[in-house]
């Protein structure tokens, strides 16, 4: 279960907490990613993908939008929700 | 007056460790660590615009090297130890900045470090950092704190850019290290191929 969208700290972008915490498989999530066309960075710990904007995903289940647009962070966040599980399940 | 190379971040502490120096009538490069894509063009953009303050202020031309930092960034996550990550991060900074200070014929490294503010400043992991370059360092705001430092930046029309939204680093590991040693950090560099990174990093620097 994830907290709201809520600009991050640095105010430079939009973040999501995954509560409780939770280990994403991040190589599943990149392959699927790149299936639908979206360039990837992967860093082993993280992935940055060239989504709406720019958006880092953590192992650790947080997302980072970077965007100062609230409604843009919205939107690409819930295009990523359904990805965002530990075991590929629905979100 | 001697020459110097500075690193800077787009923080609030970097513009103000240069204008120590530059009042004292000394040259000074910058040096920035561009960490995209694991932050956004906030930082970059905060450098130019404070250098623009600073040049105009002092009346020098400060030239500024961005140098790619992203690709090693993504190395030392995939094959070092993340709780030593921002010690490994900071000795590329100094290893690249060294590099350009020896290219440039500067004769000291700048940095607006302070003690303790974040997990790279505790001593051990300065002292770390800092083993990785053999020109001389000069830190001139370890005496002072946050406040001190904060109203420095205002009085020099800094800290208004220092402060502007952006993202902070995102390869900062979850818990990183407080204390390492130097043993530690060797080992952690045997993984990597350290010379060939700082050479392909400071050959593709742009200079401002």
């Amino acid at each position: 279960m994830y907290r709201t969208l809520r600009l991050c700290t640095s105010g430079g972008g939009f973040e999501a907490v995954p509560d409780p915490p939770r280990k994403l498989d991040l190589a599943r999530i990149r392959t699927s990613l790149e299936h639908d066309g979206v360039s990837v960075v992967d860093a082993r710990v993280m992935l940055i993908a060239a989504l709406g904007s720019e958006t880092t995903i953590s192992r650790t289940g947080r997302v980072l939008i970077k965007t100062a647009d609230p409604r843009v962070a919205e939107r690409v966040f819930q295009q990523l929700r359904p990805l965002l599980t530990e075991d590929g399940s629905t979100a | 007056m001697a020459r110097g190379v500075m690193l800077v971040s787009g923080g609030i502490d970097s513009p103000v460790a240069m204008h120590y120096l530059l009042r004292q009538g000394h040259e000074l490069l910058a040096v920035h660590m561009d960490n995209r894509p694991f932050t956004d063009d906030s930082p970059l953009a905060k450098v130019v615009d404070h250098l623009t303050v600073l040049r105009e202020r002092y009346h020098q031309p400060i030239p500024l090297y961005v140098v790619p930092h992203g690709s090693t960034q993504i190395t030392l996550m995939r094959e070092t130890d993340r709780h030593v990550g921002c010690v490994l991060c900071r000795r590329f900074m100094w290893r690249s900045a060294e590099r350009i200070a020896e290219r440039e014929g500067a004769t000291f490294l700048v940095t607006g470090e302070a003690l303790g503010q974040v997990a790279s400043q505790t001593l051990s992991n300065m002292r770390s950092a800092t083993a990785s370059v053999h020109l001389p360092i000069v830190r001139p705001l370890i005496g002072l704190d946050k406040q001190e430092i904060e109203a420095v930046a205002k009085s020099i029309g800094t800290y208004e850019i220092s402060t502007r939204p952006g993202v902070c680093c995102q390869a900062v590991p979850d818990k990183p290290a407080t204390r390492s040693n130097l043993v530690q950090i060797l080992k952690e560099e045997e993984r990597i191929d350290v010379e060939q990174i700082i050479d392909d990093c400071v050959r593709k620097a742009v200079v401002l």
